[in-house]
């Protein structure tokens, strides 16, 4: 063979392993309303930037004439390239090869990029399209499975690890997903469970199809187990360039201020009309979140999960911050075992990559209830107590409304070592609300009482007027100032500014052991 | 048929709807009292009210139906 024909040879093997299990299964995929798996690495990375390694890669397999049924690849394209200009290693299953099924060989190319990743301090997104793993393999696969996990065990809080469920995702095949920071799911073609539905068929005698057990909605608004649903394949690989546009490339660095055109100065009157005058009325804490960030942008993570706790991404002044909000809309902004998982995640998840966290308050309580306490709330709700005392990122708390009891104490107060905490002139901090509080405190003058309804309300009233204030917080340092709501953004910025160069160390230890 | 369930457990203190009327998806139907605030419960789809399945000053459980539509 000559050098041109060498060449050739490449040409020819090249194009082989760029169609994968061939035209008629990737006729298959587009008729699903699914991209390829190379369409859509080329649809998530900037233009030309893929650069593929182990193109040529084939299992080893030899049992149940494996051996006759090759393909170069193997089942997984994996490489790096850039996503707005950065760096980032990928990995995107491929189902038209043998079902996307894992092998040893599958899972070695998967580990490849996975260890660059964590050298080169990049972040690591891994497209999700396959059956499983690949039975002719037995135990191979089974530890290929192992040796990820293991692997986004040792990334987590290095560098960023993004999932994106773009087909089925089934049984061990769950738990590498399920170990990194953010899950996007592609809605009525994805699907995650552990078991399914005719396992369960079998052995619960239960009737549910594969989308209500495990579809994207699923696992966004019941379990909480993905934190995004989107439409396509094509809105959900633009979802992972938005969160990645919040992310450092790793936990040395910090994200990149972006230039802002929004006013740092912008003050706004509409803001000090959001809370209304009355406590017992709801309001949308998105209103605020969103008039105090740059340009209004907020990228909401877990939008469908726990509604009574908004969390997510913005700037402020161009720098990416993470904003944590009770939200008195839903459950009356109750903190619930919900809504303290969906919180203490998100914290840690800032906490390890840099991000400052901007905390909006207006919480009555964690949330009464059997289930709940059945559920373990004491643990569930210890989890975010423990994130908020762990971070040591630049903590920016403004109390809207109500911030009572263990709920105040819990949402990143001044005891927790919050870097600057306001209060608006509506909040209400105090141990319990004003009812509550005289029904104990004054139990016996009430009862005493000659009209005991009038004395009540009497004294409910006095209560409210000298402690369901936001000036005894105030005058022990608890709050350092009360500002006017319209002043929010401008107040928020110079603080965050002031805590750029903030450095606190946490005590040695071999790790925390946060209640699970 | 599309119900619409409580949120959370409380009180209901406004019912907003009667039977025959038309209701559009978002619109509040009931408001109920819990944990000191007024929630309002929003319908979940459009349709016309065929029950009111609760009376103000009942205490609802979490789940409840409360107004079912058609």
């Amino acid at each position: 063979m000559d050098i041109e024909e060498k060449i050739k040879e490449l040409e020819r093997r090249n194009l082989e392993a760029e169609l994968g299990g061939g035209q008629k299964r990737i006729e298959q995929q587009h008729a699903k309303g699914k991209m390829t798996a190379r369409e859509r690495i080329d649809y998530l990375l900037d233009k030309d930037s893929f650069h593929e390694i182990d193109k040529f890669v084939v299992h080893r397999c030899h049992d149940f004439e494996m051996e006759k049924n090759k393909t170069p690849g193997d089942g997984v394209v994996t490489g790096y390239g850039a996503i707005n200009g950065r760096l980032a290693f990928i990995f995107s299953q491929d189902f038209t090869v043998l079902g996307g099924s894992l092998s040893g060989a599958f899972s070695e190319k998967v580990c490849k990029i996975m260890d660059l990743a964590l050298k080169n301090g990049a972040p690591v997104i891994g497209l999700n399209d396959s059956g499983g793993a690949r039975i002719q393999e037995g135990v191979v696969s089974l530890g290929g499975y192992g040796e990820i996990f293991k692997r986004n065990v040792r990334s987590s809080g290095i560098v960023p690890q993004i999932s994106v469920i773009m087909g089925p995702c089934a049984g061990g095949a769950v738990y590498s997903p399920a170990l990194t920071d953010f899950i996007v799911m592609v809605k009525k073609t994805s699907n995650m469970f552990i078991t399914g539905p005719q396992v369960i068929k079998t052995v619960t005698h239960a009737d549910v199809t594969a989308e209500e057990l495990g579809g994207a909605m699923t696992q966004n608004t019941k379990s909480g187990v993905a934190h995004f649903a989107e439409d396509s394949d094509q809105s959900a690989l633009d979802r992972v360039k938005e969160i990645l546009s919040y992310l450092p490339q790793n936990y040395r660095e910090i994200t990149p201020t972006i230039e802002c055109n929004d006013d740092p100065d912008r003050s706004d009157k509409s803001l000090n009309n959001v809370v209304p005058a009355n406590p017992r009325i709801p309001y949308d804490i998105k209103d605020i979140i969103r008039a105090v960030l740059d340009n209004n942008q907020f990228l909401e993570v877990h939008q469908h999960f726990a509604k009574n706790m908004v969390v997510g991404f913005g700037r402020l002044n161009g720098t990416a911050v993470g904003v944590i909000a009770n939200q008195p809309r839903f459950l009356a902004g109750c903190l619930d075992i919900n809504a303290s998982v969906k919180c203490a995640r998100f914290v840690r998840a800032c906490d390890a990559f840099n991000i400052p966290l901007i905390t909006f308050v207006d919480v009555p309580g964690y949330l009464p209830g059997i289930d709940q306490e059945y559920g373990g709330i004491i643990k569930h709700g210890a989890m975010i107590i423990y994130a908020y005392c762990e971070a040591t990122v630049p903590k920016i708390t403004v109390i809207t409304r109500k911030a009572y009891g263990g709920a105040y104490v819990a949402m990143c107060s001044k005891h927790f070592e919050g870097d600057i905490n306001y209060a608006y002139p509506t909040a209400e901090i105090a141990v319990m609300g004003p009812e509550g509080a005289c029904n104990i405190v004054f139990r016996k003058e009430i009862a005493d009482a000659e009209d005991p309804e009038s004395t009540r309300e009497r004294l409910v009233e006095e209560y409210r007027n000298n402690f369901a204030s936001p000036f005894k917080a105030a005058e022990l340092g608890y709050i350092d100032e009360i500002i006017s709501p319209e002043d929010t953004r401008p107040r928020l910025i110079n603080a965050l500014m002031m805590l750029k160069n903030k450095k606190e160390t946490i005590p040695d230890r071999r790790h925390g052991n946060i209640p699970l | 048929m599309i119900e619409i369930n409580a949120p959370m457990g409380g009180k209901v203190i406004e019912i907003k709807v009667k039977v025959g009327d038309t209701v559009n998806e978002d619109d509040e139907v009931v408001i109920i009292e819990a944990m000191k605030m007024e929630l309002p419960v929003v319908a979940t789809g459009s349709g016309t009210v065929k029950e009111v399945k609760c009376n103000v000053g009942d205490a609802v459980e979490a789940d409840a139906v409360l107004v079912v539509l058609e």
